[in-house]
């Protein structure tokens, strides 16, 4: 195993420098010019050259990429072509942690009541309540945030002035999800999430309870709530387990619409914006930061398994 | 190893159960906080003067720091740290006598060393900054400080602490309109030198100081209670920079003042709505324009412009596309700017004459493929766009495809530089223009200049360009503005353009806002404000 873990190791630099190659060749040989782009319209050629050769985008590409190469080795990202004199670290550090607060409550809410129904639709099969759990799920999961976003602002905010519609606050100790702002981001987030783990869960709790174990638990005559929490429960979480490790990596990411609509100053947003700007060390950054989390949450969740699933080994 | 999941998952549950906690209050975000005032704004690229270039930062620069003159609420220029200036005779020094008593934010005097410094500082090439060519490049010396050649700029005379001179190249009577611009603007030596994070803690000598900049969150201005004109009286103004959707917040009390989308203006303009009462109409110094490309075929020959231009009926567009929200275009300036001219003779419209143009042009009706680029990075056409091609197509009976190009690569493929000969890629195309200055040097000069680099259409008639040169040195306005006008004419006749429209824009302003006058451009505003609360 550890031969296993080592060896995805070394492969984890390969992929990042492909990653980051490409994408830097991809800006460099697409059209539009930062500098360009920072001048907008009344931009002088001369000046464009002058502040080109200053930032070292006159160079050839391999030069070029070597030297962001070496100084990313250093633990400096360089600055941000858009936000003059900020350092692409310091950018980026503070959107990713408004991402994170924001989607890990949105998985933590997603996943709590997404188990909770999973379950109670599991252990009512047969009955009306399994069907409408299930479909209600289905149902909330498919809406897309561009038309549940507007009509919670409608509601919650327009009519019955009870939430901010939009923006974002540092709360109690700078975080923000001691704000109001999150609450509305998080129920839309979170509908995601909830439909698909309670689908996930109510499969999961089936196949538990059928297990022999459960019904050597229900012979020695265990109280049900025992069973449910000691044998069922805890047993039909691990599948859950998986899907929310999976969803980790892309906290870091933010999302992209939601984050626009909600005015969250997340990942995603700085993602769209630096895109726009042709910010390519902003870019560069984000696109490392997603690459790195997605590789090291897999190894992760391949290494997880062989602790929860015995059967499995890596070799 | 099945203990650890669950305990992650009740760690998770509880993290759910905070969560639910924490949702309970989170009622009425009312206004602002400490009578101060909420408004929207942008996360600005940089706060430093000599650095930024667009409107987003503008609005913060121009209420922290400060310049020798600004402008008034009706756009005239105005002293600010210069209590009053000279202008020799021939035009090329201006002397500036400053204000006595003006401090930075943190007590310092400014003196005239201070204009030096700053001046010579945006001129630095180590500084960066893109803005200094156009705004300070008339002074004697600086295009050479720019280009590395020289440790000073030698038009900066530091006559005593209260007297500042600056000697221009050629006499250039718009240069006192570019000084508005925050290139010029002072800033403490210390402050810049304390490292690459100044901004973060500007001293500028503006009637707001910068309280805090939570980056993507929110800034917050406060009081200068020692500025050197008459203090503003609000003791803060609050920007937020996060977005969402601007009229639910306004209607949810969360802003002082917003904009409003097209698509809800129609039900605003409605008497009986609530928020009618809250409406406010301002222009805005601009122009959107369908622009030729004189180098290319069809376009080369003027008689196919012209049958471009009268087989627009602009009227019907904004009218049913537009709601009759935008002004229609003439010619180049929009009203509102110095040297607008109420009696410019547009083309009009007319079919049946751009027909016979049409005929009469050197391609005889025979026109090779056309197509026409617009900036967008939409995935559908947007209907102003789609009425004008319809409009060609029946009055004019060209058929026009369109192109659609997202901003960075449109702007790469407009722009011409003659010295590497890269020429505008783009037959025809849609582009606006926004002052930057009050003086129609700002658009009819650099727009149509033959030798401007802002001349994507590459235009050029040497009547015009002779006119254009006569008013740079034209030391009397009212002569020079008729120079302007007289050029503006010429290029409507040879139709350089379709001018289309000059833009508006519509707002919301809660009732208790006083004297807030949103201004045609952007200049220190926040000051005139109060809050009858």
């Amino acid at each position: 195993m550890a031969a296993y873990i080592l060896r995805r190791l070394l492969w984890m630099p390969v992929v990042l420098v492909a990653v980051s190659f490409i994408t830097f060749a991809v800006g460099q040989y697409g059209p539009g010019d930062p500098v360009q782009v920072l001048m907008g319209q009344k931009n002088n050629p001369e000046v464009v050259e002058r502040i080109r050769k200053e930032r070292g985008l006159d160079l050839p590409i391999h030069e070029q990429y070597f030297r962001y190469a070496w100084g990313v080795l250093h633990g400096d990202f360089g600055e941000s072509y858009k936000y003059v004199g900020q350092k692409v670290s310091d950018l980026l550090i503070s959107r990713v942690w408004v991402s994170v607060q924001l989607g890990a409550m949105a998985l933590a809410v997603g996943v709590t009541l997404g188990m909770l129904f999973g379950l109670a639709a599991a252990l009512n099969q047969g009955k009306w309540i399994d069907p409408l759990i299930v479909s209600g799920g289905l149902l909330l999961s498919s809406l897309p945030v561009f038309i549940v976003q507007p009509l919670l602002a409608f509601v919650l905010s327009r009519q019955l002035h009870l939430l901010p519609s939009a923006g974002w606050q540092s709360g109690l100790f700078g975080l923000g999800i001691f704000s109001p702002t999150i609450i509305m981001p998080v129920i839309v987030l979170s509908l995601g999430p909830i439909g698909g783990i309670t689908r996930l869960m109510r499969a999961s709790t089936l196949e538990v309870v059928t297990q022999d174990y459960v019904r050597t638990a229900r012979a020695k005559g265990l109280p049900e709530r025992a069973i449910r929490i000691h044998h069922i429960t805890r047993n039909s979480t691990l599948p859950v387990f998986t899907v929310v490790g999976m969803s980790l990596a892309g906290l870091v990411e933010g999302g992209f619409i939601s984050e626009t609509l909600f005015g969250i100053p997340g990942v995603g947003r700085l993602a769209v914006e630096s895109f726009f700007a042709r910010d390519y060390p902003v870019i560069m950054a984000i696109t490392l930061l997603v690459a790195t989390a997605y590789i090291v949450t897999n190894l992760v969740i391949d290494i997880g398994y062989t602790f929860l699933d015995p059967r499995i080994r890596l070799r | 190893m099945k203990r650890y999941a669950w305990a992650l998952i009740s760690t998770l549950l509880i993290i759910g159960t905070a969560c639910s906690t924490s949702t309970t209050p989170g009622s009425g975000q009312s206004g602002g906080v400490g009578g101060g005032l909420t408004v929207f704004g942008n996360d600005p690229p940089t706060l430093d003067p000599a650095l930024m270039s667009d409107t987003s930062a503008a609005s913060y620069v121009v209420e922290i720091f400060s310049g020798l003159v600004t402008l008034d609420r009706s756009l005239k220029i105005v002293p600010d740290i210069a209590e009053s200036w000279d202008i020799s005779s021939d035009g090329r020094t201006y002397t500036f006598k400053l204000r006595k008593g003006v401090k930075f934010h943190n007590g310092r005097e400014v003196t005239a060393q201070d204009f030096k410094f700053s001046i010579e500082r945006a001129a630095d090439p180590k500084t960066d900054s893109h803005t200094a060519d156009t705004y300070l490049g008339d002074i004697k010396g600086v295009l050479d400080k720019l280009a590395g050649k020289a440790k000073e700029v030698s038009g900066v005379k530091v006559v005593d602490d209260h007297t500042l001179q600056l000697i221009l190249d050629e006499p250039r009577f718009y240069f006192l309109a570019k000084l508005t611009y925050p290139t010029a603007f002072v800033v403490d030596k210390d402050n810049v030198e304390s490292g690459s994070k100044w901004t973060d803690k500007p001293n500028g000598t503006g009637p707001f100081k910068l309280k805090e900049w939570r980056k993507g969150e929110l800034i917050l201005l406060e009081r200068n209670p020692d500025y050197y004109l008459e203090p503003a009286k609000l003791d803060q103004v609050k920007f937020l920079l996060a977005g969402g959707s601007a009229m639910t917040m306004y209607a949810n009390n969360e802003v002082d003042i917003s904009g409003i989308s097209i698509n809800d203006i129609e039900q605003i303009q409605d008497p009986k709505n609530q928020l009618n009462k809250e409406f406010v109409v301002a222009p805005s110094l601009d122009v959107w324009y369908i622009g030729f490309n004189t180098e290319v075929p069809p376009f080369d020959d003027p008689k196919v412009r012209q049958a471009f231009n009268q087989s627009l009926d602009k009227d019907k567009i904004i009218a049913v596309v537009l709601k009759g929200l935008y002004q229609r275009a003439n010619g180049v300036l929009p009203p509102g700017m110095p040297g607008y001219n109420p009696n410019l003779k547009g083309l009009g419209f007319d079919p049946a004459k751009a027909k016979s143009l049409l005929q009469e042009s050197k391609y005889k009706g025979n026109l090779p493929p056309i197509t026409f680029t617009i900036p967008s990075s939409s995935t559908t056409v947007d209907p102003v766009t789609e009425a004008i091609v319809e409009q060609w197509k029946t009055n004019l009976g060209v058929e026009v495809k369109i192109q659609q190009s997202e901003w960075a690569t449109f702007l790469q493929d407009i722009k011409r530089n003659p010295t590497k000969g890269k020429k505008n890629n783009f037959q025809l195309y849609e582009l606006g223009w926004a002052a930057d200055y009050p003086d129609p040097q700002d658009f009819v000069d650099i727009l149509f200049h033959s030798k401007s680099l802002d001349n994507n259409g590459a235009y050029s008639n040497p009547e015009v360009d002779k006119l254009l040169d006569q008013a740079k040195s034209e030391s009397n306005s009212e002569k020079r503005f008729k120079l302007y006008q007289d050029a503006e004419q010429i290029i409507v006749n040879d139709a350089a353009w379709v001018p289309l429209y000059h833009g508006k824009s519509y707002l919301l302003v809660k009732p208790q806002v006083r004297d807030y006058t949103p201004a045609p451009m952007i200049i220190p505003n926040y000051r005139y404000v109060s809050l009858a609360r």
